[in-house]
């Protein structure tokens, strides 16, 4: 058997190894590798950082802990954002099995700001419907969430003096792993009560929420871990995801030098073969 | 440090080794953190649906606001559950019908307009500019969406892949090449897919490993290397106990 051959059939829990290393060492060591901000998630940035203090911000926490890890460092970054700037955050969530992470975050950035529930902030929940709790919210506010998640009535509420439905909302970001998300804000939100809309995605949602950015249906888009950094760099607080930033080139340096590796050996296995077929003949 | 921080601490630790174990081989540790995991996602969804619809949204509303209109839309998700009665399973439909008319009727309009006109409404872009006294005006510039470059290649990119979905005409001579202009657009595409997939589950393994890091503090008692202690004697046991049982077989 010859090198190439043995490299091919190698057992693949050494490149699990190889990867599980290349992710745990930068975590251990970092080195700090820079962190370039794109266009898309200034965008986000920008456009919060316009809104005057007191501006209604709607944050839309659409994951569940399988996505944590991705949507976490975006959610506790905008949070962060928007309370520096002083802004009346409503938050909530359309994935039920969301609820009680997007209730830890906001509670730990609102702590941490020294913001109070129900004047500065307040979180909803979470309302049976998807889609249509979208279109209730953007008739009547107070319809869709007669309580917040902590069980008082929404009306009467100062953080959401003078807001009656999704047309009195400044500016919305939703934060999403799947289907009720981004799109689903655009299509049953933006789109018929007119504000102004960003997103926030997972890594495997970003190319397709693209052609949402370049067409100006979304102002902006983090996309990732890695726009999750972008927006930590942006507020200039050191969070997980700039920790995680190291790791993350490094598994992908790792990776891209496999992807050449095995086409290497590929190519020269199939030379071999080609040499061995014409001696042959 | 609150005594259910380090308990949780310890659970999520053990159960993202249980996990990490599969990478080694299928075991009774990845089953049991596998089935966990499923019970408790269907559990708290259960829970957390009985509060907020049952109690908040149904019963508290009629009970103590006297809301009786709500009765109708119950009435109608009860319907539903006439399919587990095979003589009334009919009745079902009734509501599956409301369901489907009201959400295609919501759906199709707003999508419509969202995903396809707008879309089309991008794509269709004046690809070179006329500024009065200038005369044309052509960006080529790579980095901005809204450049005529970047027109042109959407432009051309659209229209390859569509003829490439189009089988009414053989793809040959010219016909073929564009063809192949469209599948090259479709690798590029699935390539980009493919390079963000790659960054999220590299993602997910970053957030579980620094979770692991923080948790091997003394402050949680260190549950990330006494748990992978653990975790390896328990998987070298189950492997020999494998071992020898096939030992006995033969």
């Amino acid at each position: 058997m010859t090198f190439a051959e043995r490299m091919l059939k190698i057992d693949r829990r050494i490149i699990f190894l190889v990867i599980g290393l290349c992710t745990l060492l930068p975590l251990l060591y970092p080195v700090g590798l820079p962190i370039k901000i794109s266009p898309e998630v200034r965008g986000v940035y920008d456009h919060i950082e316009s809104l005057p203090e007191g501006a209604v911000f709607l944050l839309s926490l659409d994951f569940d802990p399988a996505s944590k890890p991705e949507l976490q460092p975006q959610a506790i970054s905008l949070l962060r954002h928007a309370f520096k700037k002083n802004l009346r955050v409503v938050a909530l969530t359309l994935w039920v099995s969301g609820t009680g992470l997007a209730d830890q975050i906001i509670t730990q950035v609102a702590r941490e700001m020294g913001k109070e529930s129900g004047k500065d902030y307040v979180f909803l929940g979470w309302s049976p419907g998807g889609n249509a709790v979208i279109i209730n919210m953007g008739q009547n506010l107070y319809g869709a969430f007669p309580t917040d998640y902590n069980g008082k009535p929404t009306k009467g509420l100062s953080v959401l003096q003078g807001v009656a439905n999704l047309r009195d909302v400044n500016y919305a970001v939703s934060l999403g792993a799947g289907n009720p998300g981004v799109e689903a804000w655009y299509v049953f939100g933006k789109d018929k009560y007119k504000f102004e809309l960003g997103g926030g995605c997972t890594g495997v949602m970003a190319p397709g929420l693209y052609p949402l950015l370049r067409s100006g249906q979304i102002n902006g888009l983090i996309g990732g871990l890695r726009g999750a950094a972008e927006y930590e760099t942006l507020i200039d607080q050191k969070g997980r995801a700039i920790a995680g930033m190291d790791a993350q080139s490094a598994t992908h340096l790792a990776i891209v030098v496999l992807v050449i590796l095995c086409n290497i050996f590929y190519f020269s296995l199939r030379k071999q073969g080609k040499q061995r077929g014409y001696s042959g003949a | 440090m609150p005594f259910e921080t380090i308990i949780g601490a310890w659970v999520a630790v053990g159960l993202t080794l249980f996990i990490f174990t599969f990478l080694y081989n299928d075991n009774p540790l990845f089953k049991l953190a596998e089935n966990l995991y499923v019970g408790v996602s269907v559990g708290y969804t259960i829970v957390k649906t009985y509060d907020t619809v049952l109690v908040q949204l149904i019963w508290k509303p009629i009970v103590e606001n006297g809301e009786w209109a709500l009765l109708v839309p119950v009435a109608i998700g009860l319907l539903m559950l006439t399919r587990y009665v095979p003589k009334a399973a009919w009745l079902s439909r009734y509501a599956f019908a409301f369901i489907v008319g009201v959400g295609s009727g919501l759906a199709i309009p707003r999508t419509i307009s969202s995903f396809i006109l707008k879309q089309i409404e991008d794509t269709v872009r004046p690809l070179m500019t006329l500024i009065p006294g200038e005369g044309v005006s052509f960006t080529w510039n790579l980095l901005n969406p809204t450049s005529s470059l970047n027109t042109i290649i959407i432009l051309v990119g659209v229209c390859s892949v569509l003829f490439y979905f189009f089988f009414s005409v053989e793809h040959t001579g010219p016909g073929k090449v564009v063809a192949r202009t469209g599948i090259l657009f479709l690798m590029i595409a699935f390539g980009a897919a493919f390079g963000y997939t790659v960054m999220a589950r590299m993602s997910l393994l970053i957030g579980r490993l620094t979770d692991l890091i923080e948790f091997s503090d003394p402050s949680y008692g260190r549950p990330s290397l006494w748990l992978l202690g653990v975790t390896i004697i328990l998987l070298i046991v189950m492997s020999r106990l494998s071992g020898s049982k096939q030992h006995k077989e033969e």
